[in-house]
């Protein structure tokens, strides 16, 4: 058998090199070779849901956030300040486990593994000790979450492709951006900005699925060496991912960038604004999302 | 099936479908339907359906169809004329004369536009109805477009550097600055061999001494030359000003291609609805062209053909002289039958490696991936440079491209000499580091 | 009849014309957008939702226009009846293919209703709506090519083989 799993990034990302070795652990031991087609080289990262929810592909990789606007539960690791650390993440992870395996259900796709992103932190021009300090200034915002966010910073969002960000910034068209340590590595980040304030917003996350339908057309044994693969590839996603976020944050310090951890007081600000948009998330879909919120919480 | 054979097949059947007359859009898509289906995928239509969905919204593609309008708009103003006019006092002096405008004008029109389709399409709407006028040999001022449109991937802003840089994580910023010598020294490499031809082709230009090359005249040349160059410098400088971002500048050059034409009186209903419809027709075709070469590009990546050619290559154990002459070999045989972008994109997991491991730069290497695509854009029988070519002249793909032919091996000349004195991409970047 | 038809070609160039401008204020807003600090929301999406509609409302007017090209330099050699022959089958394999892309491109517009897809930026857009001109583009192609052939068969010389004759004449 023959599959294909179209991922969204590049060979270089963690996330890549753990769906290699995810599809090498399935071949080693089984008839199933899953050929990886990296970086949107085979489906566009927007088109991979639909994809693999028709069974074009068999399998795919994407970004949990791009689903945000099918449902609201999608969301909720790009709410900020919600869970800022590793542990916290993994534990937000299994509060929503069970209705994002439910809802991707519901869409003919079952959930494999998923692989956590390092921590999304601040990209400035100018030093930031408190809020204040980016009062005014134009920021990046992609979604509609982040756009809310840039507002309650007191900053104008501003729509900039991932493409032109470099050029964004050294034109003046935004002075800060949130995004993680990799992506800075990743684009050489400081070519065109100096401070990154270690904030740690949120912890996003890819996910990786399989067509119901081609799972269930796989016998019974290679159907559990797909699943214990999966559960190799997540566990070492965890441990590999805090590693490799700071071997990057340390790549920016080698690089010049001003490299510092947010004041007490910026801090606090930052909480006031979690609490808000986490309270504004939930009014999305309240009882879905309080019973993700009750999970982690206890 | 053997790869091998399937490759033979569908090359054999798109060049029969492209010889019977088929459209070339729709041999594209014909092609990748028989590639799904020769790889035992049956779901060619839901296939289809999202791979041209995602060709067709993307972001990066919105900027094409505006840049083609804007030279629908200048060709009907009096801009175009005026442009010869202002250049022919300094150029009519040189060997080569008025050919030259195509080189330099797409040379600086490549600084606003990411894609070299917009820059043929744009500056050869202007500039070949005036050289076939003035009596110049057609199949020099179509050589010479063709050649110098592919400028527009190399001289930033570029679409294809920033497809290679995602995907080889390798800075937008620097790339771009890498571009720039390597496109100054196309220029001059065009700008010469056109000299040169112009020196000993004396019978095929214009027989009139006309053109007056005092310093008066100069002088008098450089006013009408001010409203084409305005609206470039508007452009760009609302680019290198912080107010837009490259695929946006191309709204703000239509704003001021119809600005100035309502300025100099030619902007009328009827020319308006005139230049959006002829922007429409060329639009339309390059776009459902990238459709088809969209979708076949996603056959060959489910058939893994460009993926196995590329794994043939790294099994060789090559140095990196003879690594890059191979993957220049690989290069312009894929970009015969898929366009440049696909050809990055297919290959780039498996070269890159290869790549890294032979020490060669990437940043230099992106420059030189960028210099085999721009070959491939005068290629037959996809070439999308050939397209838009025939599309405003009428002539043949097979005129256009042997006609493009000496520009073919001038950027390989190119490739050359950046393989040797690699500075030529490396020495810019090397100076930008803030810190 | 004939007069209708072409008003509908027309039509099929101006929807799509109209969807460029559209392109250029949206792109144009955000510009401006920027200067005084408001954001256009999904500005990238409906751009590109706009050029997808250019492009496939364009297809039959293109078509009929002889702006799709195509390789003429074998078939020009053609004498008259085997090149009648030679057109009449690539416009027959067209018409089938055509409408192959006609279905799988409904079926696309039928799927993102029925699953209720949504895009993934700002503005959340049930993806059938900016997908239906896809649709509708291809089917108008596919008329228009049926349109063609029903005038090769006829004996007549179709609409876009006129102009390519027009323009390879000018050269000479
Ligand atoms: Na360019
Ligand atoms: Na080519």
């Amino acid at each position: 058998e023959k599959w294909h799993m179209p991922t969204p990034y590049g060979d270089g990302n963690l996330q890549t090199q753990i769906a290699y070795t995810f599809a090498k652990e399935v071949q080693d031991n089984s008839d199933l070779e899953i050929t990886v087609h990296s970086g949107g080289s085979l489906v566009k990262h927007p088109e991979i849901p639909r994809a693999v929810k028709t069974g074009q592909v068999q399998m795919g990789e994407m970004f949990l956030g791009i689903l945000g606007n099918e449902n609201p539960i999608y969301k909720h690791d790009n709410i900020p300040f919600l869970a800022t650390s590793f542990e916290d993440a993994k534990k937000l992870w299994e509060a929503a486990k069970p209705s994002i395996a439910k809802e991707l259900d519901k869409d003919g796709m079952m959930l494999l593994y998923t692989v956590a992103w390092p921590a999304q932190s601040l990209y400035s021009k100018d030093a930031v000790n408190t809020l204040s300090d980016l009062k005014g200034q134009k920021m990046r915002a992609y979604s509609p979450t982040q756009s809310r966010l840039a507002d309650l910073m007191n900053t104008t969002p501003m729509t900039i492709q991932t493409p032109d960000i470099p050029q964004a910034f050294s034109t003046g068209i935004i002075q800060a951006m949130i995004t993680s340590p990799s992506t800075g590595v990743d684009s050489q980040a400081w070519d065109y900005v100096n401070h990154y304030t270690d904030v740690k917003a949120w912890i996003p996350k890819n996910i990786v699925v399989v067509n119901k339908r081609s799972f269930r057309r796989l016998d019974k044994a290679t159907q559990q060496i797909v699943l214990d693969a999966a559960k190799h590839a997540e566990a070492a996603g965890w441990t590999q991912i805090a590693a490799r976020a700071a071997k990057d944050k340390a790549t920016l310090v080698e690089n010049g960038m001003m490299v510092s951890d947010p004041s007490s007081q910026l801090v606090e600000e930052l909480k006031a604004i979690g609490k808000t948009m986490t309270e504004e998330w939930k009014a999305e879909a309240p009882k879905e999302i309080g019973e993700i919120l009750t999970r982690y919480q206890n | 099936m053997d790869m091998m054979w399937i490759s033979i097949l569908l090359a054999f059947a798109m060049l029969a479908l492209l010889s019977l007359g088929v459209w070339v859009s729709f041999t594209l898509i014909a092609i990748g339907g028989l590639g799904l289906i020769l790889s035992e995928n049956y779901q060619v239509d839901l296939l289809f359906a999202t791979s041209s969905w995602g060709a067709s919204t993307a972001w990066s593609l919105t900027a094409l169809p505006l840049f083609i309008w804007m030279g629908e708009v200048l060709f009907r103003t009096r801009l175009s004329e005026d442009l010869f006019k202002g250049l022919s006092p300094w150029l009519g002096g040189v060997p080569g004369k008025l050919l030259h405008v195509n080189i330099l004008s797409c040379g600086i029109f490549a600084a606003v536009s990411g894609s070299s389709a917009a820059t043929a399409a744009t500056i050869g709407r202007m500039t070949l109805p005036e050289l076939r006028k003035q009596g110049y040999s057609d199949r020099m001022a179509i050589g010479t477009l063709a050649g110098s449109g592919t400028l527009g991937l190399l001289i930033p802003p570029s679409i294809i550097l920033i497809v290679y840089g995602v995907a080889a994580e390798v800075s937008i910023a620097r790339l771009f600055i890498a571009g720039a010598l390597p496109g100054l020294l196309l220029v001059s490499l065009f700008m010469g061999f056109t000299m040169i031809w112009g020196h000993l082709h004396k019978d095929e230009l214009p027989k009139t001494t006309g053109h007056e090359t005092s310093w008066s005249a100069r002088i008098k040349g450089l006013r009408k030359l001010l409203p084409v160059m305005g609206l470039i410098g508007f452009v760009l400088g609302s680019i290198y000003g912080g107010i837009t971002t490259p695929t946006e500048a191309a709204a703000l050059g239509v704003a001021g291609a119809l600005v100035l034409a309502a300025l100099t009186g030619s902007l009328s209903r009827h020319s308006f609805m005139d230049s959006l419809l002829g922007a429409v027709k060329s639009s339309c075709m390059i776009g459902f062209i990238l459709i088809g070469a969209h979708f076949l590009t996603l056959a060959m990546g489910f058939l893994g053909i460009p993926k196995a050619l590329a794994l043939w290559i790294s099994g060789m154990s090559l140095s990196p002289m003879e690594l890059i002459l191979y993957l220049t070999v690989l290069f312009v045989i894929l970009g015969c039958f898929l366009d440049g972008i696909s050809v990055v994109v297919l290959t780039v997991a498996v070269i890159l490696p290869m790549v890294q491991a032979a020490n060669i730069d990437l940043l230099w290497f992106g420059i030189f991936i960028v210099l085999v695509v721009e070959m491939s854009q005068i290629t037959p029988p996809v070439g999308f440079n050939l397209f838009v070519i025939q599309a405003l002249t009428g002539k043949n793909i097979l005129y256009v491209a042997k006609a493009a032919l000496p520009f073919f091996l001038l950027i390989g000349v190119a490739i050359l000499l950046i393989s040797i004195f690699p500075e030529i991409v490396t020495y810019l970047p090397t100076t930008m580091s803030q810190n | 009849m004939s007069q209708l038809k072409e008003k509908l070609y027309l039509c099929s160039g101006l929807l799509s014309g109209l969807c460029i401008v559209i392109i250029t204020s949206l792109l144009l807003a955000q510009i401006v957008g920027r200067l005084f600090g408001f954001i256009v929301p999904s500005a990238e999406d409906f751009a590109g939702y706009a050029l997808a509609a250019s492009t496939f409302l364009g297809l039959a007017y293109t078509f009929r226009e002889g702006g799709h090209i195509r390789v003429t330099l074998l078939i020009q050699r053609f004498s008259p009846v085997p090149r009648k022959i030679q057109e009449g089958a690539i416009l027959i394999l067209s018409l089938a293919l055509l409408s192959y892309l006609s279905y799988a491109c409904c079926y696309m517009v039928y799927e993102s209703y029925i699953y209720e897809e949504v895009s993934y930026g700002y503005i959340p857009v049930p993806l059938w709506i900016p997908q239906l001109p896809v649709a509708i583009g291809v089917i108008a192609l596919n008329l228009a090519i049926l349109d063609a052939l029903i005038s090769v068969l006829g004996g007549k010389q179709p609409t876009y083989s006129e102009q390519e004759d027009a323009l390879s004449l000018e050269e000479i």
